[in-house]
Order: C-alpha cells, then structure tokens, then sequence
C-alpha cells in the first residue's frame, strides 16, 4: 500500500508515470474465451514465400480477415502476434472509434477470424493492435510500410521450416496448444515469488552417479564418481573420473543437466554419451534399462 | 497493491518480448569452403514462460549460456555481462567484436564470426523481471541463423538445423546516435530501467528450484504382473541391496500406492529424492508374508 502511494504522489517520478501512461490499454481489454482452434484444413506442408529486407528481416504477404495483402515480419523470437492499427482496422479486427491508449497506440487484444500466409489459412489468431515504434521507424527507413509481426501464437501451431537460402518457408500443422501469455504473464507478476520446485526423474536406469562440475565456466562436463557393477554403464565400459561430456546429444555440465538429458532416455533405445578420459574424448553407445 | 503493479507489469512485459530490431543491414556470401554443409544436426532447446525459445552456446569454449533465437533480430548480441564473465572484450574501434568460436547444444559450430557486445532492453526487463524463468545471455539473429535450414516443431523437444552454403556477412553499424531516435524509440530504451524499477517492487520471478530424483537401484522388468513388478536385478552397493532387497522379489506397493505395472513404479517414486526413506512392500519366493522394507533413496541414475 505505502509504497503504491509513493509511487503515485511523486509526480516526477518518470518512469513511474511511464507506468501509468500504459494502463489505459488495460482498462479497454475484454476478458476473452479461450479458444483451441488450430489451422486443421491444411494437413500436408503449406509453402510460404518470404522478402528479405535489408535490415535482415524477413517479410510475408498475409490476408487478414480476406482483407489485405498486409506486410508482416516473421519474427521466431515474438511470443505474440501483433498488428499495427492502420492493418488492424482495414481488416475489421478493432473498430476505427475503439479507445487508444497514448503510448504506442494501444489498442489491445482482438482475434483475427481469418489469417492467410500463402496456400494455408489460421483461424482464430489472437493478436495486439498497437503500433510498435521500430516498425514505424523500420518501415519509414525501407519506405514501405510494415503492419505488424508474427510471433510465437501464430507460428506455435506449425512446424515450421524456414531455408533463408532457397527464401522458402514451409508451415505444417501439428496439435500443440498454444499458452495464452496474455492471461498468465498478469497471474505470474502478481502471484507469489516462490520457486517452484522440479523434481528431475531419469526415464531408465544407467548404473551411474556424477560429481559436481569442476572448472566453472570452462567446465566441460562432469566427472563419474561410481559406475554400478553389472549395470548397462558397467556393460558400456565407463570407468570413475571419466568427465561426462554429452548424454543423448545435451550438454551435462551440471547434475541438473545429467538428469534432465537422462529423462528422455528410455529403457532399451541406445544413447550415445561422451566422455572425456585422459583428455581424449570417447563416444559409447549405452542402452539403459527399466528400473529405478 | 499487487493486482496494480500486476496490471502495469502485464503492457510492460509486453512491450519487453517485442524484439524486432531496428538497424540497418546487408550481407554477401564469403567465399571461404564450409566444412559441413548438408550437415543435419539435433539443437535441444527450452521453451521460457514467455514463450520464447532458448537454445545453449558455448563462446570460445566457455559456457554454456542461453541465448533467444530470434529471426526479429538481425546479428549475434552477447549481453555485456555474459561478455565480461567469458573475457570477452568489446572491439573499441569496431561496432562488432570477433568470436573465434561459437558452439551450439547438439553439435553445430561457427568459427570465426562477430558479435555485437551489447544489452537489448528487451533482455535487461525481462531478466530483471526474471520472467522467462532462466536467464537470457544473448540473441543469436539473421547473421547466425541465416547459416542453417531451421527447422522447428514445438511437439518435439530438438530444433533442427542443416547447414547451408551460405555465410550471411554482419549488417553494417547502424548511423543512428541513440541521441537521434524518434521519441518512441527513445521510450522503448528506456523500459530496461523501469522494468528493473518494475522488478524492485514487485520482485523477481525466481527460477524453478532443480533437484535430482533419489536413486534405489533396481531393475525392473517392464512385463506386467497380476500385481506388483518384479526385480531382475540389484546393483551392488546400492540402496536397495543395503535395504536387502533381492533379485526375484515382486514389489506390490511403494509408500501408500499399490504397483499395478511399471508406469505406476515411476509414479510412485516421481517426487522421491536422495536421502527419502522409501517404504516398500515385498512378495518373495517360499516366504508366505509379504516383507517390509525401508530403501534410503541414494544419488545417481
């Protein structure tokens, strides 16, 4: 309470008044249903044509509620979708009257009934209406414009193949239910600073045990402190002070990652693992068994 | 007080996952062979609570850090606090600073390639927020991505990535003196600091605590029983030989659960860790009443 008021009463508080400004785009959010719908009418891969800009982005042709051609950058590293004000209102997606927010226009969260990259279509693609101030910027610099990004509630339904080589995007459904970021980030932030406690549980049994890590960042791995007579290592031929280097294709350089690697090691399919003995590195194949 | 902070973190947390980059770029192919092109490899990768994808590196030997892939940015940025702890310093009369090596989680390297030293704000919000639920080192952009066929399918836990013929070169330095940015630009820089201000008020989101599950020593045979599962082997030395189990038993219950196949053997033990006493119940052979038997969970796997 007191110092939700501090905040509040400081009027050049700046960045706090940043804070405020940002608001009003809260209070013109509905609460929304969740939706599963997934992009299902294309089964075999869609090719998706892509432009490479100048500024090393790569821009797709997306009809937005049959509206359109809009400009989209694909963006791998955006975890939502987010479409400009000018695009958002030729396709209808918020109406020209809806409230704006001051700082970047804000209009908030809207769906999209229809989004067409190419041979494929997307239904009910959540997204933000703002306009993002790199791509105004980014967009005045190419001299065309840019209406918005495609990011991680897009993308997230497909597998998706990009070759920047060939210029070739391949988009193919697969059933993976996108996380609504926009419902959890507010529970996360408000919720209790608690840790959450994972329990890391080996999906066979090697008949090893590891050490921690010596070397801190130079460390390559850990060192094998007992290998169990009999076992499948015992078997494989590791011997105690082997370094474990690599289980599965994953890094182990910590315990935490020997057993997050071992978790997807099932009883009967061989894995490789590296190690490191006398400096020279030796690749075995182990087959771990049922047991605990 | 809470619910409003939460209301304000939720627009700036927002604002911090856009990572579309401003700079000007062009690239040409080098001309020097490349080892492994066609070459497939398997990229484990994390998925963050921000729905942003993490993969590990390891730069010029020393590691491994997690760094976003992100076709939104358009070079290598290395956070300049992942650039101190390696010994990495930035070039001072060049924008880009040499790597000599960066190797990635699942067997792909580059050799010889440039970085730029440098914090994005969106890493400095969302680390000081501690929002995605691991720390972000850097950003691995066009120039390293552009590299490889990427392939990525959220249903399996590895990215593919084939190397390409291809060596896109850096995008040349950006002429904006971050003095000369619009306005808007200038505000988003700025969500770094309030998003740390942000962080001291609300607190940092921790990152999930790690433990290992305790190990017994045990194999089991995977073919279902009436009831129970049977052992077929006890490791020498191990916590179910020091407990006295034995080769042949059939283990009918852990804790308060009763063992109908091997599915439920894990299940019972998913939470044990090392250290937990076990408490087991036994069927053995020529001995009419079912035995009880307490395992001290050990360390190993």
């Amino acid at each position: 309470m007191s110092i939700e008021k501090n905040v509040r009463n400081s009027a050049g508080f700046v960045p706090a008044l940043m804070l405020m400004l940002l608001t009003p785009f809260i209070a013109a959010q509905a609460p929304r249903e969740e939706t599963h719908a997934k992009a299902a009418n294309a089964p075999k891969p869609a090719l998706v044509p892509f432009e490479m800009l100048a500024s090393n982005h790569m821009v797709v042709l997306a009809k937005l509620n049959g509206e359109g051609p809009f400009r989209l950058i694909f963006d791998l590293g955006a975890p939502i979708t987010l479409l400009s004000n000018r695009a958002g209102e030729a396709a209808g997606i918020v109406k020209k009257n809806a409230p704006r927010s001051m700082l970047f226009a804000m209009r908030g969260e809207a769906q999209v009934k229809t989004l067409e990259v190419g041979a494929l279509t997307a239904k009910d693609v959540p997204v933000i209406v703002l306009d993002h101030p790199a791509l105004s910027a980014l967009g005045g610099f190419l001299g065309k414009p840019l209406d918005g990004i495609i990011g991680f509630t897009f993308f997230a339904r497909y597998k998706t193949t990009i070759d920047y080589q060939a210029k070739e995007m391949t988009l193919e459904p697969v059933d993976y239910e996108v996380k609504n970021l926009m419902k959890d980030l507010p529970a996360q932030l408000a919720g209790p600073k608690v840790a959450k406690r994972q329990v890391l549980a080996p999906g066979s049994l090697f008949g090893l045990s590891v050490g921690e890590p010596v070397g801190g960042l130079q460390s390559s791995g850990v060192p094998i402190s007992t290998v169990s007579a009999g076992s499948a290592a015992d078997a494989a031929g590791f011997k105690i002070g082997d370094i474990l280097t690599a289980l599965d294709g994953r890094w182990t350089t910590s315990i935490a990652d020997v057993f997050a690697a071992a978790a997807g090691a099932t009883p009967g399919r061989p894995v490789e693992v590296s190690v490191l003995r006398d400096g020279k590195t030796i690749q075995f194949t182990v087959t771990p068994r049922e047991g605990l | 007080m809470k619910r409003w902070l939460a209301r304000i973190g939720q627009p700036l947390g927002l604002l911090l996952f856009l990572t579309a980059m401003l700079s000007a770029a062009s690239f040409d192919p080098e001309d020097k062979p490349i080892p492994d092109v066609g070459k497939a490899y398997r990229i484990p990768y994390r998925l963050t609570n921000t729905n942003h994808f993490l993969v590990r590196v390891r730069i010029n030997g020393k590691g491994p850090f997690n760094f976003l892939v992100d076709t939104g940015a358009p070079a290598l940025y290395v956070a300049t606090e992942t650039a101190k702890k390696i010994g990495l310093k930035p070039s001072e009369d060049d924008f880009w600073t040499s790597v000599d090596r960066l190797e990635f989680e699942g067997g792909a390297t580059l050799e010889g390639i440039k970085a730029r030293v440098e914090d994005p704000f969106q890493l400095v919000g969302m680390n000081a927020l501690g929002l995605p639920g691991a720390s972000i080192d850097g950003i691995l952009g066009f120039t390293m991505l552009a590299r490889y066929r990427l392939e990525l399918d959220p249903t399996k836990d590895r990215m593919i990535w084939t190397r390409l013929d291809y060596n896109p070169k850096e995008p040349p330095v950006p002429r904006r003196k971050p003095g000369d940015q619009p306005v808007e630009m200038q505000a988003m820089n700025a969500l770094g600091p309030i998003a740390k201000l942000a962080a001291a008020l609300i607190g940092r989101q921790p990152e999930d605590e790690l433990s290992t599950r305790g190990f017994l020593g045990v194999e089991l045979d995977a073919k279902p029983e009436k009831l129970g599962v049977r052992v077929t082997r006890i490791l020498p030395d191990s916590p179910a030989s020091k407990a006295g189990l034995r080769e042949g038993d059939l283990i009918t219950r852990i804790e308060d659960r009763d063992l109908v196949d091997i599915v439920s053997a894990r299940a019972a033990v998913r939470k044990v860790k090392p250290g937990d006493r076990v408490r087991l119940m036994v069927q053995r052979e020529n001995e009419a009443a079912a035995l009880k038997l307490t395992v001290t969970a050990g360390e190993g796997f």
